[in-house]
């Protein structure tokens, strides 16, 4: 995947992506943190289509887990960052699995230049 | 070999404690008895700080989760096997991480128990013991209540208490400091006619000291001597304190002189004491006089120890000398969970400064900002109610100590957890203060617990609450958290008015709409946008807005409201615009409804977005993709024409052509010229999936020149898969010369090593592993594991070199690190050719390679086994050398209990030092205790030595272990066989939770044995299997129960009955509960009934249904039919009424029962009574069977078989009656077509003149020949019933089975007659038959007069039956 996401540069590659892949999956989101500031900190890598960060209904915490769902092109910046910090707190980024495809296995297949 | 342990017996002699025995002035009285000399040092006073036990044992829980499901009353011991294993496994995990056992932990095990109906003793002492000092967040006083809880409950439950839990529940009122009646506790224990022991006096006389009541002490002494009891260290130490409590210093100090007089040298638990009594007595001089003598001594007092003497300060009130001991702790790691328990002891105290003291005295690394440390104090702060301004000053300390990053965030979050509002609100004001944003969601928590109970008052307060601290509410806070608390929006915000809480009117408003939204009022949504003054962003509507639209089919509404987001400058202007805002939302709306939603709107979709179209509403091509993918998915691509008409720019098509279709247009591409490289990549990666390597090879040969690297990279994973390296590596070859540059995935690269290793390509493997590192593709966990797999297949392959290489090549490259199961393989290759100086050299050489010893263990045993003394010699020096005297007694010892030869294991490690090692090892961390007492004592059967038996039980509950079952069992087992009673409840013992349990190694002998059979099973070979049988029951040993039920399956199926019954005998008596499964059940019903013990077979019928299992259906007909032979007719009627209601499940047909009861009545001479019954079947009301289906072949067959004439021509007369009275032809048409198939041809002839209906049984006569055509032999047949109905030969089943059966008894004539009376009438002859008769005459070397059809019979055969599916 994250071969996937420096290949999305190439022209040919973004318009092949079909919009519900650029997707970030961020895990350890401080209990400081909720959407908004994830968003905030997210907006530097580009547009930000959508970001959730689901709270407990019973409980009023969230889980420590988020989306954040870009314009294609930007997805792969925000994975090459390497020091996602919000109020001190390192967040894990890493891309958000598509739905159809389990493994990379088809990513190097999918080049042609 | 004794001689290599000489160093470490040595070792241990010197560790151990002495012990004397009793000889007192205190108490005038004889020695102890000389097995006492076991008990050298009574346990510490204290928890252990090692698990309970320590075996993870994670298979129990699935065990216990499958037994929450059925909860069989029979089983309910072994639920409550596995129940306890859950159990332990629960509280030690928790003990060997934390040191304790939070309460929610505790209480969930107990509530788990109460739900399971029961508990067994050891569980009860499990859940007693866990009370006392492990639950240091708890109140003193709140946990004795819990044990007492437990107690009661569990004695409502029926668990019965022995000494063991008296002895537990003793210890758990000394550790919370409980104050109780020591006689009351005796005369409950004579109630319970539980005898008190050594271990009972011993507290109770630690319980008087307590309460520093000597004289109490002492009598209790005096009955220990009457008793003739031992008197240990752990006695004199209560003594000290006890004196000391009762004010008497001095004689407190003499107890020590007492007991050297009495032989008994103090040790730490001694000087403890009295330790702990100065220190109560705020005495920091004698206390620093006696720790320097203990130094001075050859004792050690632990890091625990010094920690008690704090506890002893702190709760006496001397908090200022606390410093000064905790100068002399050493914080060694592993007493870091005893620190952290005492901190929380001190602020259940309510002693949080002295906690803090300790805190802040930890030597934690205060570099790594990722750990953050004291949060448990913090926590556990909050949960006592320790005072806020505390708190914050708690905090600022350890911020300041740098122990703790975020001390006042992590508060608030506990706080928040815990719904404290004020504290809350103190905590926030503080972070404010230090430049802390604080957020609106922090009052969420605060909000929820007030919803839920509906509570406006509280909902105000925290709202208040927040304008306090300059937070104002958001939309969410109000939609998810204020709103549903209220009837009504409007009430909200007169509510809101009336308690002062000031609310932003937009946000306000939003949110109301919002909440509309959500309910599905699209009038409203649509009402408020048109008035709407205040622009605002589409996107923070887009959730509720979907909701709303799913909850609402108002297509119109959909469509007006989207309309007017598109256009109206007030909502989606900002970049990147509306199309882009319109073309997300819709994606959302389709990716939020599930496929079957989405289906069944399927129309009103297609009418939104045609009403979209004519609002001239556009969307972006690569948003229309995405939803493309989406209905794709959802099976409904019939919209995706309909989204399409809303794309900005339109183009692409939409639908992906077939192969063949992308082969024709690569082919026109090419004649035209034009570039065919991206066609051909889609073709190969088509070709791909579809596996067809041969074809992709072709099309790559065929146009080398326009591949690109895409398609290589398929067609090298491509020839991974089907093991061909030779093309793999071509290919890779082919893909670096097109772009050197190019990578592949790290999954196609693993593959490709593993192909080229196993195919000898070594130094092309171990190329690749090179390209990996210089093009740095990343290696994941799973890719280490997927070189240890190519490794370790190697190595039971037995490929050194492409081992060796290999790891040498992924561990110098840095690929992965040499860790002890990626050089494992390394070690296999050895152990598996059974090359032990190898295998030993290998794994000393990893060790000096890589500071890992793989196999070590494995390699130990082996040489064990083989008795390999010199071997042994130079492992044992290696490891003492590198890894220390101890480890090596360790690897040693376990590896005798691994190889299992307990009396082998005596002569080497002798009993004293088993002993000794037991004791040695007694405060070692992750130590299982109960599985050293369990070798402990099987030592002591071996020796028939009681007396250390008892006093291992003695021992086990001084030092608070939980003993597993078995343990019990072998414990009683030695006590029974002396004649001497257990004093404790004898659980019953399951075999397989021996076979679950994996500390109870079988040993070698055992395994070699067990395995020798499965393979005899294996290969069929019974003779063999049954003789290791024999060998393995001269030796008592026990197998499994899968191992019996799978050597009586293999003798019943070679009807070896006897013998079969002689392992059932043998597997009954020694495995409790052990049945046959339903398979051997059935199998051995067959069995009986061919040996014709009619009457074994009815009881195993009945043993297997009595027991819930479904025989075969085989094995139930078998024993009917041979019922009817017998005329048994009762018998049938017994069977009939045994699986009544089952019929279906075994798949027994009622003419089962029909056939062989009229057969059985026959068989008795009453035809009449069989023919009267059949003929009342078919003709009255309410028949029970379809006369179509009421076959009587069987009964037919056996009655022709048997030349039972009169029989037969009563049931012709029958059969030609229902036929020309009541139109039934079915029984008509099977005795015709029985007496066809055994050659009474003249009297099928003759039946057939009397009753021409049977000609027109079409479908009856079809099943027949069909049945006929799949058997050898029927040739004859068939062209009998041929001759006798020539119109048979119309149907295309009928010809079609005919020539089957011709082909398959070679009869050349007859198929040529066949086919050449079908030629004559010009019959359309599918391609089976031409290829069958085809390939008839070709094999008797005849020329075939048409051409042969070129495929395979299946091909044709399939093709035949696709044709008639589609005519269907």
């Amino acid at each position: 995947m994250l071969k996937m996401a420096a290949s999305a540069v190439r022209g040919a590659m973004v318009l092949r992506t079909d919009i519900s892949r650029p997707v970030v999956f961020v895990r350890k989101i401080p209990g400081t943190v909720a959407s908004s500031e994830l968003r905030e900190h997210f907006a530097r890598f580009g547009h930000v289509r959508k970001c959730t960060v689901p709270f407990d209904e019973e409980t009023g915490f969230h889980k420590g887990m988020g989306w954040i769902h870009f314009s294609s092109e930007e997805l792969h910046h925000a994975l090459q960052w390497e020091n996602h910090v919000i109020d001190g707190v390192k967040l894990h980024v890493q891309p958000q699995k598509p739905k159809a495809l389990q493994e990379d296995q088809t990513s190097d297949e999918e080049r042609d230049f | 070999m004794a001689a290599l342990l000489r160093p470490a017996r040595w070792l241990l002699r010197a560790a151990a404690a002495p012990y004397l025995p009793l000889s007192l002035r205190l108490l005038a009285g004889g020695p102890g008895r000389p097995h006492a000399a076991l008990c050298l040092r009574a346990a510490r006073a204290r928890p252990v700080a090692g698990g309970l036990l320590s075996q993870a044992r994670l298979h129990s829980i699935a065990a216990e989760k499958k037994n929450y499901l059925q909860e069989e009353p029979t089983s309910s011991h072994r639920r409550n096997a596995s129940q306890f294993d859950w159990a332990l496994m629960r509280l030690d995990n928790s003990v060997r991480r934390t040191g304790r056992i939070p309460k929610t932990l505790l209480q969930k095990v107990f509530d788990n128990t109460c739900h399971s109906g029961s508990a067994g003793g050891n569980q009860a002492l499990l859940l007693l013991r866990s009370c006392g000092s492990l639950l240091p967040e708890l109140k003193l006083s709140e946990r004795t209540e819990f044990a007492h809880k437990i107690w009661d409950e569990l004695q409502k439950l029926g668990t019965v208490y022995d000494v063991s839990h008296y002895n537990a529940l003793l210890k758990v009122y000394l550790q919370n400091d409980h104050k109780f009646s020591p006689t009351d506790f005796l005369a409950k224990m004579e109630k319970g006619n539980i005898q008190p022991n050594r271990v009972t006096y011993q507290r109770l006389i630690a319980a008087y000291c307590n309460m520093g009541d000597i004289e109490g002490a002492s009598t209790i002494l005096g009955f220990m001597k009457t008793k003739d009891l031992p008197v240990t260290e752990a006695v004199f130490s209560a003594l000290v304190t006890g004196h000391a409590r009762s004010g008497d210093m001095e004689n407190a100090e003499n107890i020590l002189t007492v007991m050297k007089e009495a032989g008994i040298e103090p040790g730490p638990d001694t000087y403890l004491a009295l330790l702990n009594a100065y220190a109560e007595k705020g005495d920091i001089d004698h206390v620093k006089q006696t720790l320097e003598k203990v130094e001075k001594s050859d004792l050690y007092l632990m890091d625990r120890d010094l920690l008690q003497i704090i506890l002893s300060f702190s709760k006496a009130g001397y908090p200022q000398y606390v410093p000064e001991i905790l100068e002399k702790i050493t914080y060694e790691r592993r007493y870091i969970p005893d620190t952290m328990n005492l901190i929380l002891l001190l602020v259940t105290e309510k002693l949080e400064d002295t906690a803090l003291q300790i805190l802040l005295a930890c030597p934690i690394s205060r570099e790594s900002s990722q750990n953050d440390f004291g949060s448990f104090f913090l926590r556990h702060c909050v949960t006592m109610n320790t005072p806020a301004e505390k708190l914050k000053d708690y905090c600022k300390k350890l911020k300041e100590a740098q122990l703790h990053t975020s001390p006042l965030q992590f508060t608030l979050q506990c706080a928040l957890v815990a719904q404290k509002l004020d504290l809350a609100k103190v905590l926030m004001k503080a972070l404010k203060e230090e430049g802390f944003p604080i957020r609106t969601h922090y009052f969420w928590p605060l909000l929820v617990g007030h919803q839920k109970e509906k509570n406006v008052q509280g909902i105000v307060e925290v709202l208040k609450g927040m304008h306090e601290i300059g937070v104002t509410p958001d939309q969410e806070t109000y939609v998810n958290y204020v709103f549903p608390c209220f009837d009504s929006i409007k009430s909200v915000r007169a509510v809101l008015q009336e308690n002062g809480c000031p609310h932003d009117d937009n946000v306000f408003s939003q949110a109301e709409l919002r909440s509309k939204a959500v309910n599905g009022n699209l009038d409203y949504i649509l009402s408020f946008l048109e008035s709407n003054t205040l622009p605002f962003s589409f996107s923070s509507l887009r959730g509720s807005l979907i909701l709303g639209f799913r909850r609402s089919m108002n297509i119109n509404l959909w469509s007006k409201i989207t309309e007017l987001l598109y256009k109206d400058g007030r909502y989606c202007q900002e970049p990147p615009g509306p199309t882009e805002a319109v073309g997300y939302f819709l994606y959302n709306l389709i990716d939020s409804m599930s496929d079957s939603e989405v289906q069944a709107k399927e129309e009103h979709l297609r009418q939104y977005f045609h009403q979209l179209k004519e609002m001239n509403v556009k969307i972006p091509e690569n948003i229309y993709r995405g939803i493309r993918n989406l209905l794709d998915s959802y099976h409904v691509p019939e919209l995706i024409k309909d989204v399409n008409i809303l794309v900005e720019r339109e183009k692409t098509d939409s639908r992906k052509p077939s192969s063949s279709d992308l082969e024709s247009k690569l082919e026109k591409l090419k004649a035209e010229n034009q570039p065919i490289g991206d066609i051909l990549k889609q073709l190969i990666l088509m070709l791909c999936s579809e596996e067809n390597m041969q074809k992709a090879l072709e099309l790559k040969a065929k146009y080398e020149s326009d591949m690109v690297v895409g398609g290589y990279a398929a067609l090298i994973n491509l020839c991974c898969r089907h093991d061909n390296a030779e093309d793999a590596l071509n290919l890779k070859r082919e893909f670096d010369r097109l772009d050197s540059s190019a990578v592949l995935d790290t999954g196609k690269y693993v593959r490709l090593v593993k192909v080229l290793g196993k195919h000898g390509k070594l130094q092309d493997a171990i190329n690749i592993l090179k390209e990996m590192k210089e093009k740095d593709v990343l290696v994941k966990d799973a890719t280490v594991l997927s070189f240890f797999h190519i490794l370790n297949g190697a190595a039971l392959r037995g490929e050194t070199e492409t081992v060796k290489q290999l790891h040498e090549a992924i561990v110098t490259l840095g690929l992965a690190k040499p860790s002890t199961t990626l050089s494992s393989p390394l070690v296999t290759l050895y152990l598996e050719k059974d090359d032990l100086p190898a295998a030993l050299e290998s794994t000393i050489d990893c060790y000096e390679k890589y500071k890992i010893l793989p196999r070590i263990h494995d390699v130990l045993c082996k040489l064990i086994e083989k008795g390999e003394t010199e071997l042994i010699q130079k492992a044992m020096d290696f490891v003492s050398q590198e890894q220390g005297e101890m480890t090596m007694l360790y690897d040693l010892f376990f590896a005798f209990l691994q190889t299992g030869n307990y009396k082998e294991a005596k002569k080497i490690i002798e009993v004293e030092t088993l002993e000794k090692l037991v004791e040695m090892t007694q405060k070692l961390f992750e130590c299982d205790r109960d599985q050293l007492y369990y070798s402990l004592l099987k030592l002591y059967k071996v020796n028939d030595d009681w007396q250390k038996a008892d006093a291992v039980w003695n021992k086990m509950q001084e030092e608070n272990i939980i003993p597993r079952e078995k343990t019990l069992r072998l414990l009683a087992e030695i006590l029974r066989n002396n004649n001497q009673e257990v004093p404790f409840d004898v659980p019953e013992l399951w075999y397989e939770e021996e076979k679950d349990c994996p500390t109870s190694l079988p040993s070698p002998v055992e395994v070699n044995l067990q395995q020798g059979l499965l393979n005899a099973c294996h290969r069929r070979r019974n003779k063999d299997a049954f003789n290791i049988f024999l060998t393995a029951k001269k030796q008592n040993i026990v197998f499994d129960n899968e191992t019996y039920a799978r050597l009586i399956n293999l003798l019943l199926m070679k009807d070896n009955s006897t013998q079969a019954m002689q392992v059932k005998d043998f597997a009954e008596t020694h495995i409790k509960g052990f049945t046959l499964n339903d398979a051997a059940n059935s199998l051995l019903i067959i069995t009986q009934v061919r040996r014709d013990y009619l009457k074994d077979a009815l009881t195993t019928l009945k043993t297997a249904l009595d027991l819930d299992q479904i025989p075969s259906r085989l094995a139930v007909t078998r024993l009917i039919q041979a019922c009817a032979l017998k005329g048994d007719t009762e018998s049938i009627h017994d069977i009939q009424k045994l699986v009544n209601g089952l019929e279906d499940s075994i798949g027994l047909s009622r003419m089962v029962f029909i056939n062989n009861i009229a057969l059985a009545q026959i068989k008795n001479n009453n035809i009449d009574v069989a023919i009267e019954s059949i003929e009342n079947m078919l003709t009255s009301e309410n028949q029970t069977v379809d006369p179509q289906y009421f076959g009587l072949a069987y009964l037919f067959r056996k009655v022709i078989e048997g030349q039972l004439e009169p029989a037969l021509e009563k049931i012709s007369i029958m059969a030609e009656r229902l036929a020309n009275q009541f139109a039934v032809y079915k029984p008509v048409t099977d005795l015709f077509l029985q007496l066809v198939d055994s050659g009474k041809v003249d009297d099928a002839r003759a039946l057939l003149q009397r009753c021409g209906a049977i000609a027109e049984q079409m479908p009856i006569l079809l099943v027949f020949c069909i049945r006929n055509s799949q058997r050898p032999g029927k040739a004859p047949v068939m062209k009998s019933l041929l001759e006798l109905i020539p119109e048979l030969i119309d149907k295309e089943e009928a010809y079609t089975c005919l020539m089957k059966s011709y082909v398959f008894d070679n009869d050349v004539t007859s198929a040529k007659a066949l086919y050449e009376s079908l030629t004559a009438k010009n019959v359309k002859l599918n391609d089976l038959f031409l290829k069958r008769y085809a390939v008839l005459l070709k094999n008797a070397g005849e020329s075939v007069p048409f051409t042969e059809p070129p495929e395979s019979f299946e091909f044709y055969a399939k093709q035949l039956k696709e044709s008639k599916e589609t005519h269907l």
